[in-house]
């Protein structure tokens, strides 16, 4: 049989904050985290940092080997839990997963090995590798059934959280950790992201509001750093256990554009759409929020609402968007997790957050735009969360309100 | 010349463990709880804190003090 999947627990570690609360309500005022970094670089660079206590998580001797990306996927992933109410002793620790996602690995440890003159700790390799976020978060819960990582780019955590929905669906794990989390802001990585010439520029001062999604003016992203995880379990285990769900995850749409490395492609978009359409066993008419992708690139947003355009149809102008990237930056292999958290708190709460820096919406761009003074939704029924990668695999999260 | 306090001084500042939890008679890693993780680690700071190249093949070292006799040995042959 095919379980309900329902979301129990949210758990985020974010430049607004590690209580998913703060962080909405920050949307929903629209204020911005990203800020002037590393004003030694040639060129100037924004982004959205996190002042991240990690004693609160672990002791010294702990963080032996243990990259930022390691430590703020254990912080969400332990929130997620305790949100969840799970203590795990509650279930077989073989029949619970890590699904995480994760762009780079721990790019600080690579970084600090370039830059030792010749002298690199003898840790790096393991605090570098990519699935040390979901290893980490499996030792500190005792996680002992499938422990995965997706590196899918900018899908990696949303493509995370539907295979996660697959194995609770299916009946394969009882309890999902399901999320991601990248922390890639060191100087070399942030040069490398420059040279690409996808980032944002901006005038000093300007930085909180350098990202402008679908406006006209707009001119690419600011990296984040940040993890987000959510607890995945079956509708009869939560209703067993008593537990709040937030949401159900009615479906996901997995596709590849299998066109060009990092162009993006409507069709492509638009398989991934109607395909978690087809799964929820939803019409568009059904869907009344979508958390874009949305990356400010020139080309990005006009792919994107074109995709969403050609499977909305007549139904578009009902559809109502945003893209929080402007706000929180793009976390990468975190942004599928956090943008999917953000969704089911908008679709929880009935508001949906603000599109955020775009005074003037360009024309090829045309979309029912969540502004900041309507920010109510009080008939939302289902929302979704499109992540669409470098590399052509799309990934789309379809919620429906529990 | 001992190591051994210089070494409880840099356990302490980089792991947070006091002198006295860590006999030098008892293995680290049973009782310390550094794993072989932590101990590759602590090897490299302890080459950074004394400037000093510790040897790649003495891996039975269990015990701090057993530790600290092959950091004097080193830092011996190093001044001689």
């Amino acid at each position: 049989m095919n379980h309900e999947v329902c979301v129990t627990g949210l758990g985020v570690t974010a430049p607004h904050g590690s209580d998913p609360g703060v962080l909405f309500e920050a949307l929903l005022d629209s204020r911005s985290a990203i800020r002037p970094i590393f004003p030694d670089l040639p060129k100037p660079a924004a982004a959205a940092t996190i002042a991240f206590d990690e004693s609160r998580w672990f002791t010294k001797l702990q963080l032996a080997g243990v990259d930022r990306v390691s430590q703020l996927a254990v912080a969400a992933a332990d929130l997620a839990v305790h949100d969840a109410g799970l203590a795990m002793g509650d279930a077989d620790p073989e029949r619970v997963g890590v699904y995480a996602g994760c762009g780079m690995g721990g790019a600080a440890a690579l970084e600090a090995a370039y830059r030792g003159n010749g002298r690199v700790s003898p840790l790096t390799i393991p605090a570098f590798m990519p699935n040390a976020p979901a290893a980490q978060v499996a030792m500190r819960h005792g996680v002992q059934g499938p422990v995965l990582t997706y590196s899918v780019a900018c899908a990696s955590s949303s493509v995370a959280i539907a295979e996660a929905a697959k194995a609770i669906q299916r009946g394969e794990v009882d309890v999902a950790i399901a999320g991601g989390s990248e922390a890639l802001i060191v100087p070399g990585v942030v040069l490398a992201w420059q040279a690409m010439q996808t980032l944002a520029t901006f005038q000093p001062g300007e930085a909180a509001g350098a990202v402008r999604p679908f406006a006209s003016d707009r001119s690419g992203f600011a990296l984040g750093e940040g993890a987000a995880f959510l607890v995945l379990e079956s509708a009869e285990r939560a209703r067993g256990r008593g537990a709040r769900s937030y949401a159900t995850l009615a479906g996901w749409g997995l596709s590849s554009d299998a066109t060009h490395l990092t162009k993006p492609d409507a069709p492509g978009q638009a398989r991934a759409l109607r395909a978690a359409l087809r799964l929820a066993g939803l019409q568009p008419r059904d869907v009344g929020y979508c958390n874009a992708h949305g990356t400010a690139t020139r080309i990005g947003d006009v792919v994107e609402r074109n995709a969403l355009a050609e499977v909305w149809g007549d139904d578009f102008d009902r559809l109502r968007v945003s893209s929080t990237k402007a706000l929180h930056g793009h976390m990468l292999g975190a942004a599928g997790a956090i943008e999917a958290l953000i969704t089911v708190l908008a679709l929880h709460r009935r508001q949906l957050p603000p599109n955020a820096n775009c005074t003037q919406v360009d024309p090829a761009c045309s979309l029912n735009l969540v502004t900041r003074d309507e920010t109510s939704a009080p008939a939302l029924e289902a929302a979704m969360s499109n992540s669409f990668a470098f590399g052509g695999t799309n990934s789309v999260l379809l919620f429906r309100r529990a | 010349m001992s190591s051994l306090k210089e070494l409880q001084d840099l356990i302490h500042e980089k792991y947070g463990i006091e002198p006295s939890k860590l006999d030098p008679d008892a293995s680290m890693r049973e009782t310390g709880g550094l794993d072989s993780l932590a101990l590759a680690e602590f090897l490299f700071a302890i080459e950074d804190h004394f400037g000093i190249t510790m040897p790649d093949d003495d891996a039975n070292i269990d015990t701090l003090g057993e530790l600290a006799l092959l950091v004097d040995k080193v830092r011996a042959a190093k001044t001689a």
